[in-house]
């Protein structure tokens, strides 16, 4: 079926203007105070007997979420905090690049107190009202907010049965099961004792290669009416590892988005989606049983060959060198790591990395967040390898792990922003576009905060301010842009994926909804296309299975698709 | 009258042509007799731990996994146990530890690592020979900086250096020169690691290794011995050398 469509003129901008930069013009303008973004991010101090050695292995909990939760056209930005009496803050954008933090009167900034501390944010459609919701992961009980609109939110945990005590570090929502409502899938790090007031030591990992002793995942079906049903077991996702990252994406193009886990101390793992509501373990066929430190996952297809591939970040330094994981998508269900190859294999301590195309030339690059703890001189690395080394330890025992104090541990790392050479190889051009800053990066979020069509970033980081990139890259490439509305499926379009064809290449992307650690991008689908001035097609398959064709889009425009009809100017 | 039991060396041999067809229960548990009835044969242990290697690499992906090297490990420890005298056997102990390196996780990489550090400091306590020397101390350069153990392994292969010094020229005595030369790098002493790399080469002309070296400065030479003592990377463990050498 070949639809209309319509151009979404976003605040008056109608994507016409791509700017005709000097080569003296920097790419990227870090532009944090002026937007008014730099409330800094505190990690918990916790009052336990444990707590100095807590502190070394907490430094979490810096977050960003994007999404126009005011439906202005404009993408808005949820920050974390995790200090006991630190501020969430919901920067609302003023279209100007400067934001206004609507936290406090929006009702969503008390997300920390004595026994719960951020760790994340998601934005989600819960109840398909157009408006999305937020969920803040949180050590202790999440907290589910119902957009009302006009600003304001309520909370609404209890309600849909989200109330629980988890440790909860990551989330993502995506329908699994084609219902038209997206599900909510929480992976927890600790397993589920209460870590501000603990009643045993023994709640760190039992080791650091097959640890099962983690707060692994769950999965809450969203039952349509505004509540959501445990059904983890169920769908055969029940585990117990030392979750830190999730990503959905549909690994072999059958329209069911499939997962992968990514967990601290021990294997990843990889699930298909059975169509029925259920999961299949394929890790060992898949990818392989791993030993590593899993700690991101983003999907995306790095080598436009019409196949998600998956990008993880490891541990990787002169004293452990795991190296992350580029997975190529083999289109069998099974993936190569080709990390090495492309170099994009030693980032040092990675955390959240994102695929997108930062100079529009239609392939994706990739911006990497590292660093654990940045302190002082002396290095922590000697303390832990002692421990390591001691025999008989019980690593389960809090008591038994060195106190980090003011050592640094894989500390000012920069941050490596690799441009995508062709789908071949990964060049790092932090340095060149001062990029490359050494905070403790924890989450990235993608977003075009000023709709002109070139994709800005948002940085959080552990301890430190958070960082506002402006994109203003100057080569007039041009570029796409989506925003799905789901009919049939659910609202938010979570799942849809959308092939272009520009210039006879072909691209692929996808709404997903929330993939990678600590930090979710816009929902729009943004394409790159380079020099290309037309859009000979686009193609868009729903979750609920029913596909939209589009011929004769014209370039540099944001558009509104809705599914099975007309689109209609917002 | 019955016929003679063989000997060690003939149990040995059956152990060989066994891993040679690849029937590595046949060949492990032929070769296990051969080391009991001599504990302190270098070459037996050697030779059993590639069987095991092999085994591994053959049955599974890439280095195998870390249960594959669980029957050396524990035959080993046994070896040691009831023969606490005999070196060869420790240092074989430690030198199967290694070979488990690259199919562990990082983690148990430096728990394995340190493990066969202590098998290697038994055997050098019992009887200090070239080899147990130039392995324990080239073992130590594969630590990172931090850990401050590369000028453990400097004294040690500076001892192997001396000894090999006083002996006649073996073909495996370049391994003294790289090493000895990568030690020094490693503690920030270039000059001296020219020196013992520059008189490597007048020794052994025609080793790559050392010309490499040569040909390399500062971040060149430190990404390629970096690289060399990569822990990731499947260290070979085979001593034949030892005994094909002329």
């Amino acid at each position: 079926m070949t639809r209309s469509f319509a151009v979404l003129c976003a605040g008056g901008f109608c994507g016409l203007a791509l700017v005709a930069g000097t080569a003296a013009e920097p790419w990227f303008e870090e532009i944090t105070h002026k937007a008014g973004i730099f409330a800094k991010h505190s990690n918990r101090v916790f009052d336990n007997p444990y707590a100095k050695i807590m502190a070394g292995y907490t430094a979490l909990g810096a977050s960003v979420a994007v999404a126009d939760f005011d439906g202005d056209g404009f993408d808005d930005v949820y920050i974390t905090d995790s200090s006991d009496d630190g501020k969430n803050h919901l920067y609302r954008n003023n279209h100007d690049l400067t934001f206004t933090d609507v936290g406090e009167s929006a009702g969503i900034a008390n997300g920390n107190d004595s026994r719960n501390a951020s760790a994340a944010a998601l934005w989600f459609d819960f109840n398909n009202d157009g408006r999305p919701d937020l969920l803040v992961v949180r050590f202790g009980h999440n907290q589910l907010f119902e957009n009302l609109g006009g600003g304001k939110f309520e909370e609404v945990t209890k309600k849909a049965g989200l109330d629980r005590y988890m440790n909860a570090i990551t989330a993502i929502a995506f329908d699994y099961d084609h219902d038209g409502y997206v599900d909510l899938f929480v992976g927890g790090y600790f397993k589920p004792v209460d870590i501000f007031k603990p009643d045993t030591p023994n709640f760190f990992p039992e080791n650091f290669e097959t640890a099962q002793n983690g707060g692994g995942v769950v999965l809450f079906h969203n039952n349509g009416d505004g509540t959501f049903s445990d059904v983890t077991e169920k769908a055969g996702l029940k585990q117990s590892g030392w979750t830190l990252s999730l990503g959905h994406g549909d690994a072999d193009n059958d329209g069911w988005d499939d997962l992968y886990v990514a967990c601290d101390f021990g294997t990843d793992h990889f699930f298909r989606n059975n169509h029925d509501g259920t999961f299949k373990d394929l890790t060992e066929s898949a990818i392989g049983i791993d030993t590593k430190k899993g700690m991101n996952v983003d999907w995306g297809d790095f080598d436009n060959d019409g196949l998600l591939d998956i990008y993880v970040t490891n541990i990787t330094d002169d004293y452990m060198k795991e190296g992350n994981f580029l997975w190529h998508n083999n289109g069998n269900l099974t993936f190569s790591d080709v990390a090495r190859e492309t170099g994009t294999y030693n980032t040092g301590w990675g955390w959240g990395a994102k695929f997108f195309d930062y100079d529009n030339d239609g392939w994706l690059d990739l911006y990497v967040m590292n660093g654990w703890v940045s302190a002082g001189q002396e290095s922590y690395v000697p303390d832990i390898f002692t421990m390591i080394t001691t025999p008989g330890l019980d690593l389960s025992d809090a008591r038994n792990w060195p106190v980090m104090g003011n050592k640094s541990l894989s500390g000012y790392q920069k941050k490596r922003l690799f441009h995508n050479e062709r789908g071949q190889l990964f060049k790092d051009e932090a340095p060149r576009f001062g990029l490359d800053s050494e905070r403790d990066g924890r989450g990235i979020g993608i977003a075009d905060f000023d709709n002109d069509g070139r994709l800005d970033m948002i940085v959080a980081n552990a301890n430190a301010e958070p960082q506002l990139y402006h994109n203003k890259v100057p080569n007039g490439a041009h570029w796409v842009q989506f925003l799905l509305e789901g009919v049939k499926s659910n609202r938010s379009a979570v799942g849809a994926q959308v092939r272009i064809v520009s210039d006879g290449n072909k691209r692929l992307s996808f709404v997903n909804g929330g993939n990678s650690f600590a930090g979710q991008s816009t929902s729009r689908v943004h394409f790159g296309l380079g020099k290309a001035t037309t859009l000979e097609s686009v193609e868009v398959r729903w979750p609920s299975g029913a596909i939209d064709k589009y011929h004769g889009l014209a370039v540099d425009q944001l558009y509104h698709l809705k599914e099975g009809s007309s689109t209609k100017r917002k | 009258m019955g016929a003679a039991a063989p000997s060690p060396d003939e149990i040995f041999g059956q152990g060989i042509q066994a891993a040679g067809d690849k029937d590595w229960d046949k060949a492990l548990s032929l070769m296990e007799q051969a080391l009991a009835a001599d504990p302190n044969n270098l070459r037996y242990g050697s030779e059993y731990r590639q069987a095991v290697v092999s085994r591994a690499i053959a049955l599974h992906r890439k280095e195998g996994t870390p249960q594959d090297f669980e029957r050396s490990l524990n035959y080993f420890e046994k070896l040691v146990k009831d023969n606490p005298n005999a070196e060869n056997a420790w240092l074989n102990y430690g030198f199967a530890y290694v070979d488990k390196i690259p199919a562990a996780g990082s983690i148990t990489q430096v728990i394995l690592a340190n493990t066969a550090l202590t098998q290697f400091s038994k055997s050098i306590a019992l009887k200090p020979t070239w080899i147990a020397l130039y392995t324990r101390g080239n073992s130590y350069l594969y630590w990172p900086r931090i850990f401050g153990r590369a000028g453990l392994g400097v004294a040690d292969l500076e001892k192997a250096f001396a000894m090999q010094k006083a002996e006649p020229k073996k073909s495996y005595h370049v391994r003294v020169y790289t090493s000895l030369g990568d030690g020094y790098w490693k503690t920030d002493n270039i000059e001296k690691a020219q020196a013992v790399w520059n008189e490597g080469l007048k020794q052994f002309p025609d080793n790559q290794g050392l010309k490499d070296r040569l040909s390399k400065q500062g971040d060149d030479l430190g990404a390629y011995i970096d690289n060399a003592l990569d822990p990731n990377k499947r260290v070979d463990t085979n001593l034949k050398e030892l005994w094909t050498s002329r």
